[in-house]
């Protein structure tokens, strides 16, 4: 998946699990409270009912003890019990302007709502008496709700569904507004990447990010500037140094073969030859490296026979010469049997051939080297191409595997292992181009195996 | 055997002229000339029809790929492009054109005589059409073999496979290069034909089939022709 949209996604699914953790959370906290508020009972620690609890006495004659009077005082309340027919048979602390005596109509009204304005609580007595406490005016509030039961139920059902189409809306509200972010900053972050991978990038500079869009639009127009500038600097270096360097070539080569000079001349004009020779290659490196580098060289991916392609290698090396202390093997792990790749057959070629060729070069002494092409479980080609040479050390073996050159300044080093060339480089470059893998491992007892893979088509 | 040939040398840099001249020279071509700019090789071309062109892409006025167009309208002389331009890209534009070889400076010189007696093998109408071999000789032009006093024909495929293998003379073939000379790109599944037309090849070249010295095996990579001027050539 895009890593844009990945992030996009990312992000709105844990949005909206913040949100879903915040709702639960606030539903365990007002559970809690109220489960708090059960256990210690109501703030309001003056109750009716305690009240009640604390009279004593029938008919006409009640006495409240030093507890009720206490709750009374503490709570600025008064109170009052009215007999069956609703005359006041004890009061404390009522207020004078109130009635001493009261119809059924007058306990019905301020049972629900007021007293004169004094918010009243109500509890009957066992005798049929009602005991009344006051409170002080606005202390408290009274609501009485009275609804038809189908009403109550539709108004509930309302309700829930309500809350549930809100937390819906903030939903789809949230990804709508995530998507219209994604729109517009997918571009940007899709051509950052394009940037990293060294792909040209031209955004739209229009809307709300077109500050941003051309900041990016001048950063890739400087790299790909900077970076054309250099790879045709290297290629006009390297095409320029062509021509004389055959010239070199071509008379060393001459002179060195000439029966008409002394023998300590040819070995110098075989010297030139040679030294020639080696920057003819390094040219030719140092001129596809960059190619590469810059994705300058386009990679050519067809299907290929992954065992054809190590056979063209091993048979150029062989055909070009080998030195008598060398030798070379092909072996395929499955014979017979096509090993299908998809890549560019002259990069994969070229690959093989420079770490054939990097065996010979470390291992001046000689050793056998034997390039196995194997399929690779997960489909395409396994090319292990392995000596019996020195080897390199253990650090050394980490640095190759971490994908860093060996550094010849390094004091373990072993004469000639250092990496000088651009060989290894390229080889690491076109495996990374063709999306394979690369592996360096000590052959045992002793030299290197290197082992690549190459994908199917 | 190159006494009577001529060759075209062109090339703006006259320090390289003069030394592929001096190769040639040395190598005993008899009539070796050069130019300096495109103009000039095609009217060279037209005045001494040359045996080959060697031909530089990057000159001044008229590159070498315009020279080999304009010189396609009216020849089919074998033109190798000698030149600094070694892209692939490059290449491809150079074989399109009509070239017949590229080699991209530097070279070795015993690299271009090579590849220079190799396109003249092809394409000379009187030089390789009969290949002697340790047993035999391979008549290329009638398609034939002569061994001793019997002649024997050979079949379309076995020549364009023999064909294959002298053009390489010395050097391993890969059996997919074998096929391919034969089948086109798609060829996965012929190498068993590839060996049976080998055999029979070998049947008709060699002294001893089962121990060939002409077409030699390399062990799981190809083929390779050895002639008896070219053994050890390559290991």
């Amino acid at each position: 998946m895009n890593p844009v949209r990945r992030f996009f996604r990312r992000y709105v699914f844990s949005t909206v699990g913040l949100l879903a953790l915040l709702l639960v959370t606030n539903i365990a906290v007002l559970v809690i409270l109220l489960g708090i508020g059960e256990m210690t009972g109501p703030s309001d620690s003056f109750q009716i009912v305690d009240f009640c609890a604390h009279l004593t006495g029938s008919g006409s004659g009640w006495q409240a003890d030093r507890t009720a009077v206490g709750m009374l005082d503490q709570n600025r309340a008064w109170a009052m019990i009215l007999d069956p027919a609703g005359q006041v048979a004890w009061e404390y602390q009522l207020p004078d302007d109130l009635p001493r005596s009261y119809t059924a109509s007058d306990i019905a009204q301020f049972s629900r709502w007021y007293l004169e304005d004094w918010p009243v609580t109500v509890w009957g007595l066992d005798d049929g008496s009602l005991a009344v406490v006051g409170r002080p005016k606005g202390s408290m509030a009274k609501y009485y709700v009275s609804l038809d039961r189908d009403y109550y139920d539709f108004l509930t059902v309302l309700a829930c569904a309500i809350f549930y189409a809100n937390v819906l809306l903030v939903v789809v509200l949230f990804i709508h507004s995530a998507r219209r972010v994604e729109k517009a900053m997918g571009p940007i972050l899709n051509a950052i990447r394009s940037l990293a991978d060294g792909k040209p990038v031209r955004l739209r500079e229009d809307g709300e990010l077109a500050e941003i869009n051309a900041s990016l639009n001048r950063a890739a127009a400087y790299i790909t500037r900077k970076d054309n500038t250099r790879a045709e600097w290297i290629r006009g270096i390297s095409h320029d140094i062509r021509t004389p360097l055959s010239v070199i070539l071509g008379y060393a080569s001459e002179l060195e073969e000439s029966g008409e000079l002394p023998p300590w001349a040819r070995d110098q004009a075989g010297a030139i030859r040679r030294q020639s020779e080696k920057l003819t290659g390094l040219v030719a490196d140092l001129n596809l490296t960059t190619r590469l580098e810059y994705a300058l060289r386009p990679i050519d991916r067809k299907k290929l026979d992954g065992v054809e392609i190590a056979r063209q290698a091993v048979t150029e090396v062989l055909n070009d010469g080998l030195a008598d202390c060398y030798s070379l093997t092909f072996t395929e792990a499955e014979p017979g049997r096509h090993l299908p790749v998809a890549g560019d057959p002259a990069l994969l070629d070229r690959m093989l051939s420079n770490l054939l060729r990097n065996c010979i070069r470390h291992n001046p002494g000689g050793c056998q080297m034997t390039v196995t092409v194997a399929p690779a479980p997960a489909g395409g080609c396994i090319f292990v191409i392995a000596d019996d040479g020195c080897g390199v050390s253990p650090s050394q073996l980490r640095t190759l595997n971490r994908g860093a050159p060996l550094a010849s300044t390094q004091p373990s080093d072993p004469a000639g292992v250092a990496e000088h060339g651009l060989g290894l480089r390229i080889v690491r470059q076109i495996v990374r181009a063709h999306r394979g893998r690369l592996a360096f491992a000590n052959t045992v007892p002793h030299g290197l195996t290197v082992t690549i893979w190459i994908g199917e088509p | 055997m190159n006494e009577d040939k001529t060759i075209l040398i062109v090339d703006d840099e006259a320090e390289l002229l003069e030394m592929v001249r001096g190769i040639f020279v040395r190598a005993g071509y008899g009539r070796v000339i050069t130019a300096g700019t495109g103009p000039e090789a095609l009217a060279l071309c037209a005045a001494h029809r040359p045996d080959l062109v060697i031909l530089d892409v990057m000159m001044p006025g008229m590159d070498g790929f315009a020279v080999l167009r304009e010189l396609r309208r009216t020849s089919s002389v074998p033109v190798l492009m000698l030149t600094a331009r070694s892209e692939a890209e490059d290449k491809f534009t150079g074989f399109e054109s009509g070239a017949d070889d590229y080699l991209a400076k530097p070279f070795l010189p015993r690299e271009l005589l090579f590849r220079v007696q190799a396109i003249l093998r092809r394409t000379s109408p009187d030089t390789g059409h009969r290949v002697q071999l340790a047993a035999a000789e391979v008549d290329i032009e009638n398609a034939a073999v002569h061994r001793g006093e019997t002649t024997f024909p050979l079949t379309a495929k076995e020549l364009q496979l023999f064909r294959k293998l002298y053009e390489n003379a010395g050097r391993i073939v890969t059996t997919g290069a074998l096929c391919e000379t034969v089948c086109g790109p798609v060829w996965q599944g012929y190498e068993s034909t590839l060996a049976t037309h080998i055999r029979h090849l070998r049947e008709k070249i060699e002294a001893n089939p089962s121990r060939p010295v002409s077409i030699v095996t390399v062990k799981g990579l190809g083929y390779r022709l050895d002639l008896p001027d070219s053994k050890g050539a390559a290991r």
